[in-house]
């Protein structure tokens, strides 16, 4: 039972860091109609920023982090300016641009090794006392993980559902064309979807190495494989379902690390990425026509 | 009928247009004039190529020759969001409504170039006019019958009082009793009250009733033109639309 209680503990933090960077990956599939396998290197290439910031410009952790955020953000709005973008307007088919996109994420995660190394890195961050809940165990670090998590759960939440520019981001991904005839400037749209999208990929890439105390260029290039499963669980294009997506694929992990063996830990991943594909391609959450 | 919802129309007008996709041409030199207190309907068989003409006035599919203009102004090629902004509203034949959206928020991004706070005034008019819309107001479009989907797309595009209405087939897959409502009461209605009105309809018999002028599309052309009466006694129209298996 302590076993399970503590793997669930560790899971619970899986999902919290899970469900930072799928709420965004999904957000920026489903608006601008992109599926981002880059949105791994974006996240690592963040984290490393707020390194550099913590440990060579000698900030706060917490304060590097906004160098993270914000360098996810305008990556990302770079990388759909000037790479997907002028892809898109050659209107070829879907998979070019997801090659495109392993391309980007292969550049960007080894040219990051290229300038960083092979080595692996830490913040200078304390974890801060030990905190226990139900047969739990959490650090104060990990607290804050799940504060902040909850916390963009909620923003996302409300942007989407009582803000001009959530419904428009919610009307551009449903149906672009009637948009475009309702006023709405989609491009801007778009462009602002990036943004939020990126910096949601710079925050989880920061909490993401802050949760796994050490890492390395190449820490997230697996990462794709959980976002992917806690999407398409939840439902592709489905914000609300990717919540629930990375809870579920972030908790299943976890346990089934401490019940199996860890190594297995992005073969059950996989796993429920290939039931959900079989057996429910638009998720729980999603329609036939998000699939 | 309340007469607030549309604003005074403005001529509507295209010359010589042909438009189509990647360059080629499946409308060719095409001229519509509607004018305000006017219906002007489009007809013909299907592949015509009426939606695309429609399409290429509203600025979703390119014109690859001629000119549009709405009062005056050229919106030729002008994006659709540009095209919204001067009194347009057009309501495609299908994808006509955000099926995610509720019905609140269809109308809400109906209203999305109106200042903030105007936006409820606007939205309780349009509930004036299709009252049937106020009980549905939560549920998600996606989930309406096919007559609420056309009065939400229609309430949609009143949301901004467009003075030209551009209306793509506004009956299609509707119970005949509900589409003659729509044409006769609604669609007739916003002319009547001075509004432009440029239809797309495949009952050709329903559209002449309400229509000043029709046109008749074939192999992406004008084959015809007139009003209605006059069609009607045209034997090659009446043979095409509505006579025999044709009529509808």
């Amino acid at each position: 039972m302590s076993v399970f209680l503590s793997s669930l503990g560790f899971g619970i933090i899986s999902a919290a860091v899970l469900a930072i960077a799928t709420v965004g990956f999904t957000m920026q599939f489903a608006v601008t109609n992109v599926l981002n396998l880059a949105y791994g290197s974006v996240m690592i290439n963040s984290a490393f920023v707020t390194y550099f910031l913590n440990i060579h410009g000698h900030l706060n952790a917490w304060v590097a982090l906004i160098g993270g955020v914000a360098t996810g953000s305008v990556a990302s709005y770079l990388l759909n300016r000037f790479v997907y973008t002028p892809f898109q307007r050659r209107n070829l088919a879907p998979i070019t641009i997801v090659i495109v996109a392993l391309g980007v994420d292969l550049c960007g995660t080894f040219g990051l090794q290229a300038i960083v190394g092979g080595s692996y890195f830490t913040y200078r961050q304390s974890q801060g006392r030990e905190w226990h809940f139900l047969g739990m165990y959490f650090s104060t670090l990990q607290l804050t993980i799940i504060a902040i998590a909850l916390g963009v759960m909620i923003a996302v939440a409300w942007l989407l559902r009582y803000t001009r520019l959530g419904k428009a981001m919610r009307a551009t991904s449903a149906n672009p064309n009637l948009a475009r005839n309702s006023g709405v400037r989609t491009q801007s749209v778009i462009s602002t979807t990036w943004l939020i999208s990126g910096a949601l990929a710079g925050l989880a890439g920061t909490v993401f190495a802050m949760n796994t105390g050490v890492f390395e260029a190449t820490s997230a290039q697996l990462y794709i494989v959980l976002l992917l499963a806690a999407m398409f669980l939840g439902g592709p294009g489905e914000p609300y379902g990717a919540m629930l997506g990375a809870a579920t694929i972030g908790i299943a992990t976890e346990l089934s690390a401490a019940f199996i063996n860890p190594q297995y830990k992005m073969v059950i991943a996989f796993v429920i990425l290939l039931g959900m594909l079989t057996f429910r391609p638009y998720g729980l959450f999603g329609s036939e026509r998000t699939a | 009928m309340s007469v607030e919802l549309s604003t005074q129309g403005q001529v509507l007008s295209a010359s010589q247009v042909s438009a189509g996709y990647d360059g080629r041409a499946i409308v060719h030199g095409i001229d519509v004039e509607a004018t305000p207190g006017r219906v002007v309907s489009i007809v013909g068989p299907n592949g015509s190529g009426k939606s695309t003409l429609l399409k290429s006035l509203v600025g979703v599919v390119p014109v690859l020759g001629g000119s549009v203009s709405v009062g005056g102004t050229d919106i030729t090629n002008v994006p659709p969001e540009r095209i919204a902004t001067m009194g347009v509203g057009y309501v495609p034949q299908v994808d006509d409504v955000f099926p995610p959206l509720t019905v609140k928020e269809n109308l809400e991004i109906g209203g999305y170039l109106l200042p903030r706070h105007q936006v409820h005034e606007r939205i309780g008019a349009v509930l004036e006019f299709f009252p049937r819309l106020k009980k549905m107001m939560t549920r998600k479009a996606g989930k309406l019958s096919g007559g609420e989907r056309k009065m939400l797309a229609m309430g949609r595009v009143l949301m901004l009082s467009p003075s030209v209405l551009v209306l793509d087939e506004p009956t299609a897959n509707l119970a005949p009793l509900v589409a003659t409502q729509l044409l006769e009461e609604y669609i007739r209605g916003f002319a009547d009250a001075g509004s432009t009105v440029l239809l797309v309809e495949q009952r050709a018999k329903a559209a002449l009733r309400i229509s000043d002028w029709t046109l008749v599309l074939g192999g992406g052309r004008v084959v015809l033109s007139g009003r209605p009466d006059d069609l009607a006694d045209n034997p090659v129209f009446v043979e095409s639309f509505l006579g025999g298996g044709a009529h509808r």
